[in-house]
């Protein structure tokens, strides 16, 4: 939050030589990087390169293979227990498809959290979740059950929940997938005014390029072939600037080269 | 360094210090104390100093403009003082008149709406039905005269599913039904010293009705529910509209194999319990002096070729009944996993429905057959 002073803090999130996978199958091996306060770090790469299973890692749905992974200076690689929910409670995760509970209205979502983790009254509640909702622009939509909403409004409303509890990282697994351009945009302007007025802290998966460039400090690029972390940097320079041509590859939204078999 | 300290609410002058990090989690009992704080003094103005306010996540921010849009008298309002210039700009970016309205959940539809909907729906279910059975006898009329192709891969498949890993289940269930009945049925004919007339009970029941019956039901909760389970998600995944896009009808791709496997195995699961309620009815007999070979014996005179025919014929019918409402259910599904599991309920309540009715329809039509 922006009142919130932060010199001596740890890094949000710190990722040291993560290796994932399931069973034998290795995803990604040896990746190390920070997420600093207050920054929108973007996981790209293509599709299969292990970014939606990194974000599970990330917040303690899987465990890892090896390494090690600091929520705010904590391990949730080796917490249990109470100490892994409360660090998981610092993060606020929205799910590819929003993962609305079907059984509950919109604002019920939001008001979830709040009811199953505060004291606080049914009008107070309500009315967080209220302004919760106006921040993402679902005041309209708060009596509707998810089934009667879109595939944006379901993004925005998961949103909307992820900070019910006060988490001040968010983790966005591909927000604007499978949105239109105007829904998409509105969105990343949702992101960024987020972060610019209430000091969230964002992972974002995707590999919208649109949005990356919008809403990116910084990227973190895997590539499923190497399956490691290949480029780290800003956007905008990785595609102008990197010596890698696969980062350049993915930024300029360049083909593979035909393969000799495909001409024959 | 944050502190963690809740804030305090100091009272009496009629002024709220605010201070430390109010988040979800320290919230609660401040805005109460706040709140009691505004009710106690409703002709003081209140003074809220948040000049110790290190941070406030969400729910602090909901607290502070929950305090500012209280409808006060006239020389009570609330002031919020020394608050961070940020924090002041998001709370005075809300408008109260937005938050006017209170919140209320969609109201349940009353009992008289209730009825209706369930009155329209069910008849709408029983045309659906009737529609489905006529659209399966047409498909499976065009594949068995090789008008449309089998797929007999799926045939096998689910028949493997359906049948051969639901023996288990169906011999047990066979065997109990036959040493039951020829237990109970014992102890009362011991009385009238005509224990051998069991063995005509135990066949006839297991021919005629309890082998195609228990068959039935079982096959209804194991396969049934899982036909309407299978094509549901299929459904909810927008594979069926895959299907039906692709130009091809999805009840010869989806429901004519179930329904073939299920008129075949249904039977030959029916003969299994048969023969296993037969043996169990024979077990208990040994303990009423009845051997093997009276049993036997006893067994032929009393049935013959009609009863078993009679009770395979049920169970073919009952197995195509249950796969129809299996599929019928499965691509009725609504959206959502939820969805899902009220079709499979749903087709475990109405094929033993069914079957009982039928069971029942076809004693009458026997009784007036003389079969």
């Amino acid at each position: 939050m922006s009142a919130a002073t932060t010199t001596g803090r740890p890094p949000a999130i710190s990722v040291r030589d993560l290796a994932i996978g399931y069973g034998e199958r290795v995803l990604l091996k040896d990746a190390s990087f920070d997420v600093h306060r207050g920054e929108i770090l973007v996981i790209l790469g293509g599709s299969g390169s292990g970014k939606s299973s990194l974000m599970k890692n990330l917040i303690g749905l899987y465990r890892p293979l090896a390494g090690e992974m600091l929520i705010d200076g904590q391990s949730i690689v080796t917490a249990r227990g109470d100490t892994r929910a409360h660090l998981q409670r610092k993060l606020g995760i929205m799910y590819q498809s929003g993962a609305l509970f079907g059984s509950l209205t919109t604002l019920e979502n939001v008001r979830f959290p709040l009811d199953e983790f505060t004291d606080l009254g049914l009008a107070e509640k309500n009315l967080t979740a209220r302004m919760l909702l106006r921040q993402v622009e679902m005041a309209h939509a708060e009596s509707l059950m998810p089934a009667e909403l879109s595939g944006g409004m379901l993004k925005r409303a998961g949103i909307a929940r992820a900070m019910a509890l006060g988490a001040d990282i968010l983790m966005l697994d591909e927000p604007s997938a499978g949105l239109d351009p105007i829904t998409a945009a509105n969105l990343d302007r949702t992101i960024l005014s987020l972060r610019a007025n209430l000091g969230f802290t964002f992972v974002v998966v995707t590999h919208e390029l649109t949005s990356i460039f919008t809403i990116a400090d910084r990227a973190v690029m895997l590539d499923p072939r190497s399956r490691s972390i290949i480029a780290e940097g800003k956007p905008a320079e990785l595609r102008d600037h990197s010596s890698d041509p696969r980062v350049r590859q993915f930024f300029n939204r360049q083909p593979d080269a035909i393969t000799p078999k495909l001409e024959t | 360094m944050t502190t963690a300290h809740a804030a305090g609410v100091a009272e009496g002058t009629a002024t709220i210090v605010l201070g430390g990090r109010i988040t979800a989690s320290t919230v609660a009992p401040i805005w109460r104390a706040a709140l009691e704080t505004l009710s106690r003094n409703p002709d003081h103005p209140i003074r809220v100093d948040a000049a110790k306010l290190e941070y406030v996540d969400s729910t602090g921010i909901a607290f502070l403009f929950d305090l500012r849009r209280r409808e006060r008298s006239q020389g009570a309002e609330v002031q919020i003082e020394n608050l961070a210039p940020n924090l002041a700009a998001l709370i005075n970016a809300w408008d109260p008149a937005d938050f006017a309205q209170t919140y209320r959940r969609p109201p349940a539809i009353g009992i008289a709406e209730h009825v209706g909907r369930s009155t329209g729906q069910v008849l709408a279910e029983i045309q659906n039905m009737i529609a489905f059975l006529g659209e399966c006898t047409a498909a499976m009329g065009r594949a068995l005269r090789g008008r449309d192709p089998i797929r007999w891969g799926d045939v096998v498949a689910v028949a493997t599913e359906a049948g051969a890993n639901a023996v288990p289940i169906v011999l047990l269930v066979g065997f109990l039904m036959g040493v039951i009945i020829a237990f109970q049925t014992a102890l009362v004919a011991q009385k009238f010293g005509a224990v051998i007339f069991v063995v005509d009970g135990v066949g006839i029941a297991m021919l005629r009705e309890l082998g195609p019956l228990m068959t039935a039901i079982v096959f209804a909760g194991r396969t049934g529910a899982a036909f309407a389970a299978q094509i549901g998600t299929q459904k909810v995944n927008e594979e069926v509209n895959a299907i039906i896009t692709f130009g091809l009808p999805p009840v010869r791709f989806l429901v004519v194999p179930r329904l073939l496997a299920a008129a075949l195995v249904v039977p030959l699961l029916a003969v299994l319990a048969n023969i296993i309620g037969v043996f169990g009815g024979a077990l208990v007999m040994l303990t009423f002096d009845i051997g093997f070979l009276q049993y036997y014996s006893e067994l032929l005179r009393a049935v013959d070729a009609t009863d078993l025919i009679l009770g395979l014929v049920k169970a073919i019918v009952f197995g195509f009944v249950i796969a129809a409402i299996g599929c019928r259910r499965g691509l009725a599904t609504g959206a959502g996993a939820a969805a899902v599991g009220r079709s499979a309920t749903s087709t475990v309540v109405a094929s033993i429905v069914w079957i009982v009715v039928l069971d029942g329809l076809f004693a009458v039509l026997t009784s007036r057959l003389n079969l």
